[in-house]
């Protein structure tokens, strides 16, 4: 079956989009919103995103990866942004398996066997 | 991951056998998992419900009726268990330590094999072994003890509130779990075979189970069960507990929802072929000797923790002579663990702490007219307004007569003792 990736936009559709896979592993990469040229603001996300997208073909069967763009700078540093708020999120970027506390955050992404173990951990 | 600093190849082997009724956990020891951690947490539970009791005469309205949820609150810590073992996942990852979910057992010199839950084995060697395998909850070892029975293994993941407990045990485990779960309005009655706390001040000890007492606990004192038969399926189901007096012939019996063993804890250092290699343990408790350098009779193989023969079962202190003994052995450092003067808490309803000797050892070896005690009631400031107990917090300090009146034991008994 492999594995399938939505990219999405924001806390709103993030949610829904997690909430549609319920049942499938679901593991997310929460990134700061690109540019025309397609670069983010946020320079750790654009080192850590080719190192997640390498690991991907070690995510178990059937997982689901949500590509989710948080939005723009000001809006991250908001101390009451929902992805703070309700995702517990506290930087980007951050690569967490929705709906456990297995999560990697800022230069953890960096790191492939890290990666690799959050995808591959029982 | 101390031994990884100095360069050192390291590998680290954690298994959780399962309890009898299933129950499993992640990587991080007693400590994290089924002890320490879920413990302090779900003491804090119930002081909070006291909590909001107290609020009222201080000012807070709200409607009467206040309720527990046990899934809420398990749930919660098994959520915050899990960070921490995700997190310990992490830092071995980190500093470049293997780690593997198998079970370890010694299969000749300085060779060990690792079994996944899969059965899969592999053998290692390595220069060096450190243990560190724990204990486990004792069973009673009567008819019904393992089919119905939980222990503190599986107490904190319990997935359905344990309703009316009967908690058989006196030790420290017992109490502290006895005491949150009657904290959280269940129905809670501690079963004792002799005394308190053995091996804590009996005086202190005793003021702990009076405090339970007079806040709802039921005790039976001088009884043990001889038979656990169920009466009904359930989540949580019915037990009938069959108990019989330490001082004659007299039978009791019970019904409870949940019977929770914490008669003491066993060291796992049976099977895990250390008479493969020739360390020797205490064939009746199971811990091992060592010298005071953690090291056992077998030079390359070292132990610390739980398992040690006549020292402290404190997490904090494993975690220090680990840490001294990759020193001496790696950093050429000389400092020994310290077993001497560490402080503890017992988390019952009244908190405990002690550091040091109790006034009956410290009585014994250095004679009852050399030693000299100071001690007081005292009525925390907190609970005044409350109108909480005003005489049952109590404080002592142990002197040595001989020694300036140095203070060889301190006792303190009272809300957040611990701190």
């Amino acid at each position: 079956m492999g594995w399938e990736e939505k990219q999405v936009r924001g806390y709103p559709e993030f949610v829904q989009t997690a909430q549609s896979y319920h049942g499938r592993p679901i593991f997310a990469l929460f990134c700061g919103d690109k540019d025309a040229e397609g670069r983010s603001w946020c320079p750790d996300c654009v080192t850590a995103e080719p190192v997640v997208r390498k690991e991907l073909p070690n995510m178990p069967d059937g997982s689901v990866f949500i590509y989710c763009l948080v939005g723009d700078r000001a809006y991250w540093k908001d101390p009451n942004n929902e992805f703070r708020k309700n995702l517990k999120l506290t930087g980007v970027p951050t690569l967490l398996k929705y709906g456990t506390p297995q999560k990697l955050v800022e230069e953890e992404c960096f790191k492939p066997e890290l990666v690799r173990m959050l995808f591959t951990e029982d | 991951q101390e031994a990884a600093k100095y360069g050192k190849k390291v590998m680290v082997l954690d298994f959780v056998t399962p309890t009898p009724l299933g129950s499993s956990w992640g990587l991080g020891g007693t400590c994290v998992n089924v002890g320490c951690i879920p413990k302090k947490l779900m003491h804090q539970a119930a002081l909070l419900g006291q909590a909001l009791q107290d609020s009222r005469k201080f000012g807070w309205q709200f409607t009467e009726e206040v309720k527990h949820n046990w899934m809420t609150m398990t749930e919660s810590v098994q959520n915050y268990i899990g960070s921490l073992n995700w997190g310990y996942r992490v830092a071995l990852r980190e500093k470049s330590v293997t780690y593997e979910n198998a079970y370890g057992e010694f299969v000749g010199p300085h060779t060990v094999k690792a079994t996944n839950k899969r059965g899969v084995e592999k053998l290692y060697t390595a220069e060096k072994f450190l243990i560190a395998t724990g204990e486990r909850p004792r069973y009673l070892g009567i008819p019904g003890d393992k089919e119905y029975c939980i222990s503190s293994d599986d107490l904190f993941s319990l997935p359905y509130c344990p309703g009316k407990t009967l908690v058989v045990g006196a030790s420290y485990v017992a109490l502290e779990c006895a005491g949150f779960l009657a904290g959280l309005g269940l129905d809670v009655t501690v079963m004792v075979r002799s005394i308190l706390l053995r091996g804590f001040d009996q005086e202190m000890a005793n003021k702990i189970g009076e405090y339970m007492e007079e806040h709802g606990i039921n005790f039976i004192r001088e009884f043990v069960p001889i038979k656990v038969e169920q009466i009904e399926e359930g989540t949580p189901g019915r037990l009938k507990v069959t108990a019989k007096s330490t001082k004659g012939n007299q039978i009791i019996e019970g019904e409870y929802n949940t019977v929770l063993l914490a008669i003491g804890r066993d060291a796992c250092t049976r099977n895990i072929g250390l008479d493969k290699v020739g360390v020797k343990i205490n064939e009746k408790t199971g811990k091992i000797p060592v010298n005071d350098e953690e090291q056992t009779n077998v030079p390359y193989i070292y132990a610390i923790g739980d398992i040690l023969q006549d020292k402290l079962e404190l997490t904090p202190v494993a975690i220090q002579a680990g840490r001294l003994l990759v020193q001496r052995l790696y950093a050429g450092a000389t400092s020994k663990c310290d077993y001497v003067n560490v402080p503890t808490t017992v988390f019952t309803p009244l908190e405990y702490g002690a550091c040091g000797y109790s006034e009956e050892t410290a009585m014994e070896k250095f004679g009852e007219e050399n030693i000299e005690v100071y001690h007081s009631h005292f009525w925390p400031l907190e609970w005044t307004v409350a109108s909480r107990d005003n005489n049952k917090c109590y404080a002592k300090i142990i002197c040595n007569i001989k020694d300036n009146e140095r203070v060889i034991g301190f006792h303190v008994l009272g809300p957040n003792a611990g701190e």
